[in-house]
């Protein structure tokens, strides 16, 4: 075995030695060990994969990736863009934003705070088949959801642990309780996500609704004195922004 | 109404018992978004990669007869799932023919990397051809062996061996341009990335 046929060897050796076992390295590593020439470039060269090991190991994924997944992963195939992020459809929301732009919410805006709770209601609105029944009568909050003149950021009827018994859906996030209902409006069935403002602080609390993008899906979200309510639509983007 | 409480704070997914799919989760999807990350260049497409690759598993995943493979058939989907997407295997197969680098070129400074931010480092692993850059970090996440690895990318042992040793040449000289270039300015931390993940 001559030194290069050795460093070729010697390449794919980890620098952990999780590969001190293998028996295929074992003639490389006798020569490294006896040869000083050798030795000095591995030494180095293990070196350099260390530290290079270390700077991977230090990237770390985005804050709202576990969550995205344990919610439930992707429903599409293959990396895609979603529809409503394609050029042609964000000139189309533009050109209606410029139009109707009232200072009522802002598109596209950072989920800034509390990414992980928004981008687990985004993930989980798209698998909806396991929502159970939609639509099921909930008293006065699924009436006042349904209703075609509500607008959403008026207020809502809320009450948590009567609803927690009488709602479409009780879920829990890290330890905590997310109630959703299910409801029907403008032809689109849509999803109001309901927590407690103290159990999600991270949350920013805001008075007025404004669409946020989490897990690349547009979702509505506003707070009361108590609750904070995120709304995610099947409906298109502007069927979302009508309801507010 | 329907009441759906998990124990966990996760979701359980079809078949399979929420926690031991959080383990999983837990076990590697950070290694994977690395492998994502330096596969696709972009954060995004890296979170895309590694949620589509779980979500495969929740599909599959039970079919799997020695779950002690998990690791390696999670990291052999994702790298399926990044071609089939990138539909390139005729540029591999041309980077392939590409005439032999530099044999052994001086190693630099481990000092170099060390006192380099995370972020450049990736970059420069980045710039290593996808054909070397793909066995390169598998190697450099150190999950794999090379064997594994081999396997992962369906291709002979020799072959991987060959890679990591042009692949290492590719990434020493990124880094030395890197390491050039930021000499000359300052760069705060993380901003290289965001901006190629923009």
């Amino acid at each position: 075995m001559t030194h290069e046929d050795a460093k070729f060897i010697l390449h794919a050796y980890r620098p952990d030695g999780s590969d001190a076992a293998d028996p295929t390295f074992a003639a490389a590593l006798k020569m490294a060990k006896e040869d000083p020439v050798l030795a000095k470039w591995f030494e180095r060269q293990q070196a350099f994969d260390r530290a290079v090991a270390a700077k991977l190991r230090a990237i770390e994924p985005p804050a709202e990736l576990r969550a995205a997944i344990l919610a439930g992963g992707r429903v599409s195939r293959g990396p895609r863009v979603a529809w409503w992020r394609q050029p042609r459809w964000l000139a189309m929301a533009a050109s209606v934003l410029v139009v109707l732009s009232g200072g009522l919410m802002f598109w596209p805006k950072a989920a800034a705070a509390g990414g992980p709770i928004l981008a687990f209601v985004a993930e989980d609105s798209r698998h909806s088949e396991t929502h159970g029944g939609k639509g099921e009568p909930s008293g006065e909050l699924i009436a006042r959801l349904t209703r075609p003149t509500t607008r959403l950021g008026d207020g809502l009827p809320v009450n948590f642990d009567t609803l927690r018994s009488t709602g479409c859906r009780s879920i829990s996030f890290q330890g905590r309780d997310v109630l959703e209902v299910c409801f029907k409006r403008n032809g689109g069935w849509f999803h109001c996500y309901i927590v407690r403002q103290a159990d999600f602080p991270s949350l920013a609390a805001l008075a007025k609704p404004a669409i946020v993008e989490a897990n690349r899906l547009p979702v509505a979200t506003w707070s009361d004195s108590a609750h904070v309510y995120m709304v995610v639509g099947e409906a298109s983007l502007d069927a979302l922004r009508r309801l507010l | 109404m329907k009441a759906w409480n998990n124990p966990t704070g996760g979701v359980s997914y079809r078949g399979m018992p929420g926690e031991e799919f959080r383990q999983l989760v837990d076990a590697y999807y950070a290694p994977l978004h690395r492998f994502a990350l330096s596969l696709a260049k972009n954060s995004s497409d890296a979170c895309d990669l590694t949620q589509q690759t779980f979500f495969i598993w929740a599909r599959k995943g039970g079919q799997l007869r020695d779950t002690s493979k998990a690791k390696s058939w999670l990291f052999t989907t994702l790298y399926r799932e990044f071609l089939r997407g990138r539909r390139r295997a005729d540029q591999l197969t041309a980077l392939e023919d590409l005439p032999p680098g530099e044999s052994d070129p001086a190693a630099p400074e481990v000092d170099v990397v060390t006192g380099m931010d995370a972020s450049l480092t990736v970059e420069a692993l980045q710039e290593v051809d996808e054909v070397y850059r793909t066995p390169l970090t598998l190697f450099y996440l150190q999950e794999l062996s090379y064997k594994e690895i081999a396997d992962a990318l369906e291709v002979p042992i020799g072959t991987v061996m060959s890679r990591l040793s042009r692949g290492k040449a590719q990434l020493r000289a990124a880094l030395e341009r890197k390491e050039a270039g930021s000499r000359n300015k300052v760069v705060p931390f993380g901003s290289q990335l965001e901006r190629k993940q923009r």
